[in-house]
């Protein structure tokens, strides 16, 4: 044992140790280091094949559905043959684009960018995802992310290539919203309770707040951090917690967070960065 | 064969090994998640390997694995490189010279090292991270995928021990 403790391998072993250690402490603290940067550069392509396989099979169809796409898909298939092998990306661009068009109408002043998930964290318990889109495509740490129904989430990490996502179930979340049908304002932010049932709270609201099943719940804008208007999701109950005796939510997405594969991340907009003041 | 081809192939069995399990654990949808949690298999590859290989050799691996499944979940090296890092070159010493690895003592070695793994992955981002409710969680989520990981490295195990015996220096 003591020749053990003497020998090369414990050496190369306290080497290895440390030079993980300091590598550890480098890319958290560095924001856009070069170590993370490289290494997702190298699973790039991997996470790439892998994010287009589960596209595929993220299709749960019914019999008329397949036989609806298959018809769509013959066409497309005639129209393809005629074109250059560069089509498959332009069209593939288009039809995320679509998804946030009628967005894109509403709110002309949206810098949008469409962005595909990806990898997931399939251990993370709040459900958020890596796209393929970073600071190359001018997103920034901070970006409201957004589906074609609604904010999800927003930009924690970027790197050149690819950025991280939390989404609103998470409790580092806090996005200030409003009740469309009452007024009644609070902060999105998640729950450990509530996030795997893919829900999330609209907390500190008024004692005489008005709040009911049903409604929408969209964000305020307040705080110019996101865009006023972005729907949240739908009150499915109310609550009192005894704990820090305060009114709250629980809020459903529109969308099934674990499942989104195309986002947008809303890297400007008008009136960004100002600050609301109630009227 | 000799030595070195057959140690070259059976690396390069195990690190495309490391690859599929990182591509099977990051594609959206691929695996069903049983009781809200998904088995980590990159760790069930590190764990088996080390068991069969030396101490350096198993190390590495190990640290593969865990900066794989440290991309998997935050972007950043972090807690798994160094804990699986550590926990390989454990086992692969103790494996080589303290008790050797039948399929009953893989089990206890399996146990022991997911079940550590696990308790400081739950310490560290919930417990110290300030996750409201966290043995929530710990029932819904970590115990399962505790479990899970442990089952998926017995068919590992059986899959490397194949890859060792035919491509063992001693062959």
């Amino acid at each position: 044992m003591k020749e053990f403790f003497q020998s090369p391998k414990i050496k190369i072993f306290l080497s290895v140790l440390l030079v993980l250690i300091m590598l550890s402490v480098f890319t958290r603290n560095v924001e856009n280091n070069i170590v993370s940067a490289t290494l997702n550069t190298v699973t790039y392509g991997l996470s790439k094949v892998t994010a287009a396989v589960a596209e595929d099979k993220s299709g749960e169809k019914s019999y008329d559905e397949l036989k609806e796409e298959n018809e769509l898909l013959s066409q497309a298939n005639r129209e393809l043959r005629a074109r250059l092998i560069d089509y498959y990306s332009v069209k593939e661009e288009n039809t995320r684009l679509w998804k946030f068009y009628e967005l894109k109408k509403e709110h002309e002043d949206f810098s949008l960018i469409p962005a595909t998930v990806l990898r997931r964290d399939s251990n993370d318990e709040f459900g958020s995802f890596t796209i393929d889109k970073g600071t190359s495509s001018n997103i920034g740490v901070g970006d409201p992310v957004i589906s074609d129904n609604g904010l999800i989430g927003w930009i924690s990490e970027a790197d050149l290539y690819t950025a991280k996502v939390v989404t609103v179930l998470s409790p580092q979340t806090s996005i200030g919203a409003v009740d469309k049908a009452t007024g009644d304002t609070g902060i999105i932010t998640g729950s450990s309770k509530y996030a795997e049932d893919n829900r999330t709270m609209l907390s500190k609201l008024d004692a005489d707040n008005k709040i009911e099943k049903g409604d929408i719940i969209s964000s305020s804008g307040s705080a110019g951090i996101y865009p006023k208007g972005l729907v949240l999701g739908e009150v499915i109950d109310i609550g009192y917690d005894t704990y820090d005796t305060s009114h709250y939510a629980v809020i459903e997405p529109y969308d099934d967070i674990s499942k989104i594969i195309d986002v947008a991340v809303i890297s400007g907009y008008e009136g960004q960065g100002e600050i609301l003041v109630p009227d | 064969m000799s030595e070195k081809a057959n140690s070259f192939f059976r690396y390069l069995a195990y690190t495309i090994e490391l690859i599929l399990m990182f591509a099977l654990s990051t594609t959206p949808g691929l695996l069903p998640e049983i009781f809200g949690a998904k088995p980590v298999l990159l760790i069930c590859v590190a764990l088996t390997v080390a068991v069969y290989e030396r101490e350096i050799p198993s190390m590495l691996f190990g640290m593969a694995a865990g900066i794989l499944t440290d991309l998997a979940y935050t972007d950043n090296i972090g807690i798994f490189a160094i804990s699986l890092t550590i926990i390989c070159f454990i086992v692969g010493y103790a494996a080589n010279n303290l008790i050797v690895a039948t399929f009953m003592n893989f089990l206890l070695y399996a146990a022991v090292a997911v079940s550590a793994l696990f308790m400081l992955y739950f310490l560290i981002r919930f417990i110290i991270g300030g996750i409201p409710d966290p043995w929530s969680y710990f029932t819904a989520h970590i115990l399962s995928r505790m479990i899970q990981t442990f089952i998926f490295s017995i068919p590992m195990y059986f899959l490397n021990k194949f890859i060792y015996s035919s491509l063992s220096p001693e062959i």
